[in-house]
């Protein structure tokens, strides 16, 4: 049932994302209600501060108003998260004295994710199911994806050589992966 | 560890974004050819994914704290009913507003040579500018005064004059406003400006709404004149 409810969500966005094309004001606005939670929160863990959060938040789905095509099909929740991120980080960038070189690459946004979808994906089951990973697998990954830091900074950071932080963020990402099992191709 | 299990963990840390961007396109490169390196990433990314959920937001209002306001979804449907109000109706200034929304957008785009942080500011500013724009064009209480090709707005100090259909101005020359305040006897030179690929145009006049008797535009040499070197192309009366 779970695993039908998320191929169900992910199959609404995509419809929904196909009437914003059309110019649909109440598809954007059911799109806002489900995913503005992640955007904002995702913005604000990147940026630590509220208004900058919201800046990108605005951003972000005037963005999807203005430029629907931009998303060409597949995990809409995946799609958004790597918009949102790329977003954050720009903020970020625009803020900091750091060289551009000890930036991580945008994400990929350009093209449609096959993405397996995993079942029931909120944020308090995933916080639990992150809290499981031990934390020399979890730091890694955390710095990773919010620090707007590079693996050789994280490396640094950690005080551990590189080859064994890469080692540990992708054991830490299967682990996760299978703690959070009913995945589901779409 | 084998060279090639050093690329699986380059694929682990590509797939959660931690790469600078020349690791992360040899990643790239080696995953076209390599069906085990393709296969391990497709595997990672809802993981990847997962991580961005952790950060959700709390569903329940009664932790507002990692919230957004609900102010900015109001601010944003706002902006979003607006355009299709205007693609609906296609009334005159609802268009404005969507013209000074693409005038902004296309300004942030051609800022790219300046520094990210000077670029962040000026967005912002722009936001809040085409925001309030957006605003005074969309609000009931605004005072219009149309003519032929376009009209003035005012609302409280803010004046704005909207053109539409305008032709590009010869090689060398600019559209410019002009103001006649009231009890004067002579123009004073305002902004300079050209019309949007469109051939539509939004101007904020720097000058206080209520002081003026009426605006005027004309065609001038690049840079502006002081005094008006070629009849106008329109003459507003605001009283």
């Amino acid at each position: 049932v779970t695993i039908a409810a998320k191929a169900g969500a992910v199959e609404d966005a995509s419809r929904l994302m196909e009437r914003v094309r059309a110019g649909d004001a109440d598809a954007f606005e059911a799109l806002y209600d489900r995913y503005h939670r992640l955007v904002y929160g995702l913005a604000l863990r990147v940026l630590a501060d509220r208004g900058a959060a919201e800046d990108v938040t605005q951003a972000v789905f005037l963005k999807i108003w203005d430029r629907p095509a931009l998303f060409r099909g597949g995990n809409f929740a995946a799609w958004l998260a790597r918009v949102t991120r790329n977003r954050a980080f720009d903020a970020v960038r625009a803020r900091s004295v750091r060289a551009e070189g000890d930036f991580p690459a945008s994400m990929p946004v350009d093209e449609a994710l096959e993405e397996v979808a995993i079942a029931h994906l909120d944020g308090a089951r995933v916080r639990d199911a992150l809290a499981q990973l031990p934390p020399e697998q979890r730091e890694p990954i955390e710095l990773g994806f919010f620090g707007g830091v590079t693996h050789q900074e994280i490396a640094r950071r950690i005080g551990l050589p590189l080859g064994t932080v890469k080692t540990r963020i992708r054991t830490g990402l299967r682990r996760l992966r299978n703690a959070l099992e009913g995945a589901v191709t779409v | 560890m084998s060279p090639h299990d050093e690329m699986l963990d380059a694929v682990a840390a590509y797939a959660l974004g931690a790469l600078p961007a020349h690791e992360a396109s040899e990643v790239i490169g080696h995953l076209r050819g390599c069906a085990e390196c393709r296969a391990e990433y497709r595997l990672l990314q809802p993981a990847v994914t997962a991580v961005a959920y952790s950060a959700e937001a709390c569903a329940d209002p009664a932790s507002g704290a990692g919230q957004a306001s609900p102010l900015l979804k109001t601010r944003i449907m706002k902006q979003v009913r607006g355009e299709v109000s205007r693609a609906r109706a296609s009334r005159p200034w609802a268009a404005y507003a969507a013209a000074a929304a693409c005038l902004a957008l296309a300004i942030m785009t051609g800022l790219v040579d300046l520094s990210l942080s000077g670029r962040l500011s000026q967005e912002r500013a722009q936001v809040a500018e085409q925001n309030q724009t957006i605003a005074d064009f969309m609000a009931p209480d605004s005072r219009r005064h149309p003519f032929a090709g376009g009209e003035v707005l005012m609302r409280g100090q803010r004046l704005y004059i909207a053109m539409h259909d305008m032709p590009m101005p010869p090689k060398g020359k600019v559209y410019q406003a002009w103001t006649l305040a009231k009890g004067a006897k002579t123009v004073a030179p305002s902004e300079t400006f050209m019309p949007a690929p469109s051939g539509m145009t939004v101007v904020r006049l720097p000058e206080a709404a209520t002081t003026l008797a009426a605006v005027a535009v004309s065609i001038e040499p690049e840079g502006g004149s002081r005094q008006p070197t070629s009849k106008p192309i329109a003459m507003i009366s605001l009283q």
